[in-house]
């Protein structure tokens, strides 16, 4: 038998079980669909969550202060006996490949405009964010590049907080009050949204030893760098290691670049995309039961069938492969049913929820569509071993 | 007929045919002891967050210094404010008649030697009341001394882990250690609580407060725990935590409160919605072998038309006919249902004992619900094979075979 012949041989099978055959692939097309919409909700947050942590640029390395393995909130942002000073963050502008640094404090307070008052986040920075974190003003400038230990008494708002301040006018060149000191606001920034409950279009930014002097404190909390776009992250970290250990005696910190955290945190999510694609996998397993019964039920009608063919002198090996493609073809024609289910089903979710990210995954599809076929593949295999065991001369007789 | 003879007919007929049964029941079993075991596992999961957040202390408020205009926006988790939370502060709370205890917190990390080894550990500076408040138990010696906050003995309470850092087998009460420029005398260690969420305790060395206001070089705390007397005196004393800071410091709000409970209960809902959903995905194969169970009962019913035209003939009515094959199919799914809750059950009792401290449990619900599922979608499913079944036509039934 040509292949042509033995294709057309499981179709014909097909059509002539009709409502048995639809049913038989309505199970797997089930299951397809489940593992389809499932990955593609999983593939929508990855891509969710990556896109919030690139938005403030790549090429990024964070010093913190403490040695800590893991992620999470150490204490030692909090207090430390080994500070992170503002010379360490002025001193690793010069270590070769480095092109800014912004040293980082945050905290929260008053801040004052007229008789206008509002309490939220205050973070201390260096001149030159809009590089390092790829965020721009929209009015006015950031803050001027002045020495790091004798800034000015300028600030910038976020969105956010210059609407609330100053509602009726523009926040340029007025003066705010933050704490028990005057500030003059240069500009505002662009809508950024919020990143992990941080809402940075709510704070305002001062420069670093500004506020370092109103919190009362002598130590950074994050030093962050860019690096020039050409390096690979490893070198300049290992660099940057090198630097601060000269300085401190120690390694008393951690440098965290963008490239590592990426790479946990998709680490993290596919893990995740996986276990919620398998969980739609327990339909596909019994989708296969179903394919397994429905073929033993046709083997049996089909003794008679087989018994003539094996009388014609078909071997046992095509006997075997025209079962098995039977099995096969309900699979995978029940898979590409419900690849198209999954798809649609996808879609529609993505727009009549458009807070749920959803991104159909080609990779997590098709790897459905070929678990499909081997489901059918193993499901057929016992059925079609039995056809091609089946004594010529006896099946004959069952007819 | 009877009832009985109803469900002895259906079993007979699923005898007749062992392997396609035997399938079938595969194929629920599958799928019912998907959504017993995932919605096990949810339960779990949520049992385990609550129990490590009533370690964290039952009827506790915390304290935070800052706070954030923007209502639902998140708590200043971190940094710093102008105006800090200070040791009087915590004191002047302790006063509240509402207010079991106070425990002021400060956190931070410093090297600790112990001779030649050396480890940096996370230091939390605190008073005797953190004992109470976090539920905390020691294995040896004592916990802080009790009484004056403002006193900066040079005294170390070592989380477990830590203790086996510095000093491996040796005993470590009496000894002294080194807090980064500052040595203190081991009195005490912390009996193993597992990691409770946020910080891991057995990882930690608790000092007196003073000492920790020293050690940093600061005064600020990083929180105030504060324990209300009771359930009911949680509004109250959140009430006369926020007129007292605000007193103190100079008529400003500038503290958030956040009740234990609240959070709890946040990530109790949190969890439960996600058994809730994993449950229903697990019940999409509950669908399929309902679509299984029509597609094998349509195969019987035409293999079985003489049978049924011969039971017609000898008078049986189309409802009879139809409870017949619905009987079979419910039959199944109840079987398949039984079979599936047995075998989730024993996973559920194997992964308890593989993982004692992990509390698995399905919740009731679970079976219930999953066997209800079951039951409906076998019905369901059954009815248009049972349907076709009693409109056959007696005479081209029995002629037709």
């Amino acid at each position: 038998m040509r292949a042509a012949d033995l294709i057309n041989h499981s179709f014909t099978a097909l059509r002539a079980g009709r409502v048995r055959s639809f049913l038989t692939m309505l199970g797997i097309a089930v299951g397809i669909a489940a593992v389809v919409v499932l990955t593609a909700v999983g593939e929508g947050v990855q891509r969710y969550v990556l896109r919030e942590f690139t938005q403030f640029g790549a090429n990024l390395i964070a010093v913190t202060p403490g040695k800590t393995e893991t992620f999470g909130v150490s204490g030692a942002m909090v207090s430390n006996v080994r500070p992170l000073s503002l010379d360490d963050a002025r001193s690793l502008e010069r270590v070769p490949g480095i092109e800014a640094v912004v040293p980082v404090v945050q905290g929260n307070a008053a801040v004052e405009a007229g008789r206008m008052s509002r309490r939220s986040m205050i973070l201390g920075v260096g001149s030159r964010v809009p590089d390092v974190w790829s965020m721009h003003p929209a009015l006015g400038r950031f803050l001027p590049s002045d020495d790091f230990t004798a800034a000015r008494g300028y600030a910038v708002l976020g969105s956010k907080m210059g609407e609330e301040l100053f509602p009726d006018r523009s926040a340029l060149g007025e003066r705010i009050r933050i704490g028990s000191e005057s500030y003059r606001v240069v500009g505002v920034m662009e809508r950024k949204g919020q990143m992990l409950g941080f809402d940075l279009d709510d704070t305002v930014y001062i420069p670093t030893s500004r506020a370092m002097a109103m919190f009362d404190r002598e130590s950074l909390m994050e030093i962050d760098l860019l690096y020039s776009a050409g390096l690979s992250s490893g070198p300049v970290a290992e660099q940057v290691k090198r630097h601060l250990k000269e300085r401190h005696g120690a390694e008393d910190f951690t440098v965290v670049t963008q490239d590592q955290m990426l790479e946990v945190l998709g680490d993290i999510l596919g893990v995740l995309t996986i276990a919620i694609g398998g969980l739609g996998g327990i339909s596909l397993l019994v989708g296969g039961v179903g394919i397994l019964t429905i073929m033993t039920i046709t083997v049996n009608e089909r003794r008679g069938e087989v018994g003539l063919l094996r009388a014609l002198g078909a071997r046992r090996r095509q006997v075997l492969i025209l079962f098995l493609l039977d099995a096969v073809t309900l699979a995978g024609v029940g898979g590409l049913i419900g690849l198209g289910l999954g798809i649609g089903l996808a879609l529609l979710a993505g727009a009549l929820l458009p807070a749920l990210p959803v991104s159909i995954s080609w990779f997590y599809a098709t790897m459905a569509e070929v678990i499909a076929l081997l489901v059918g593949l193993a499901s057929g295999v016992a059925p079609a071993m039995h056809a091609a065991r089946l004594d010529p001369v006896e099946a004959l007789r069952a007819e | 007929m009877r009832t009985a003879d109803l469900f002895g007919f259906g079993l007979k007929a699923l005898g007749g045919a062992r392997l396609r049964t035997a399938l079938m029941l595969l194929a629920m079993t599958i799928g019912v002891a998907a959504v017993v075991m995932l919605t096990a596992l949810g339960e779990g999961a949520r049992r385990y967050v609550v129990e490590s957040f009533s370690d964290l202390g039952t009827h506790l408020l915390i304290v935070l210094p800052g706070r954030s205009e923007t209502t639902g926006a998140a708590p200043p988790i971190m940094g710093e404010t102008p105006r800090d939370l200070t040791l009087d502060d915590a004191l002047a709370l302790a006063r509240g008649r509402d207010v079991e205890f106070v425990a002021p917190l400060m956190i931070g990390s410093a090297p600790a030697s112990n001779g030649g080894r050396q480890r940096d550990l996370t230091v939390i500076g605190s008073t005797w009341e953190l004992l109470p408040v976090r539920h905390l138990r020691l294995r040896q010696g004592g916990f802080l001394p009790k009484g004056d906050a403002d006193r900066a003995s040079p005294v170390v309470v070592l989380g477990e882990k830590t203790l086996k850092e510095l000093f491996g087998n040796q005993s470590p009460l009496g000894a002294w250690i080194r807090l980064g420029d500052r040595r203190f005398r081991v009195i005490g260690v912390l009996e193993p609580l597992g990691q409770s969420v946020g910080t891991d305790f057995s990882d930690i060395a608790i000092i007196p407060v003073a000492s920790a206001q020293a050690l940093f070089n600061t005064s600020s705390l990083f929180r105030i725990l504060v324990q209300a007397k009771g359930r009911e005196a949680i509004p109250k004393a959140r009430e006369f935590i926020l007129d007292t800071i605000r007193a103190r410091h100079e008529g400003e709000d500038d503290v958030t409160v956040i009740a234990q409970d609240a959070l709890l209960s946040t990530f109790d809902g949190i969890l439960r919605a996600l058994t809730y959903t994993v449950g229903a995905i697990a019940a999409v194969s509950l669908a399929v072998a309902g679509i299984l169970i029509m597609n094998v009962m349509l195969v019987a019913v035409s293999q079985r038309t003489q049978e049924i035209g011969l039971l017609k003939a000898l008078g049986a009515t189309q409802p009879q006919v139809l409870g017949l094959f619905l009987a079979e199919s419910a039959l199944l799914s109840i079987l398949g249902a039984i079979s599936g809750v047995l075998v989730a059950q024993g996973v559920i009792w194997g992964v308890a004992r593989a993982y004692p401290a992990f509390p698995i449990a399905a919740p009731l619900w679970a079976p219930i619900a999953a066997v209800a599922v079951a039951i409906t979608s076998g019905l369901l499913f059954g009815w248009l094979p049972a349907r076709r079944a009693s409109r056959l036509d007696p005479v081209l039934a029995l002629a037709g075979g």
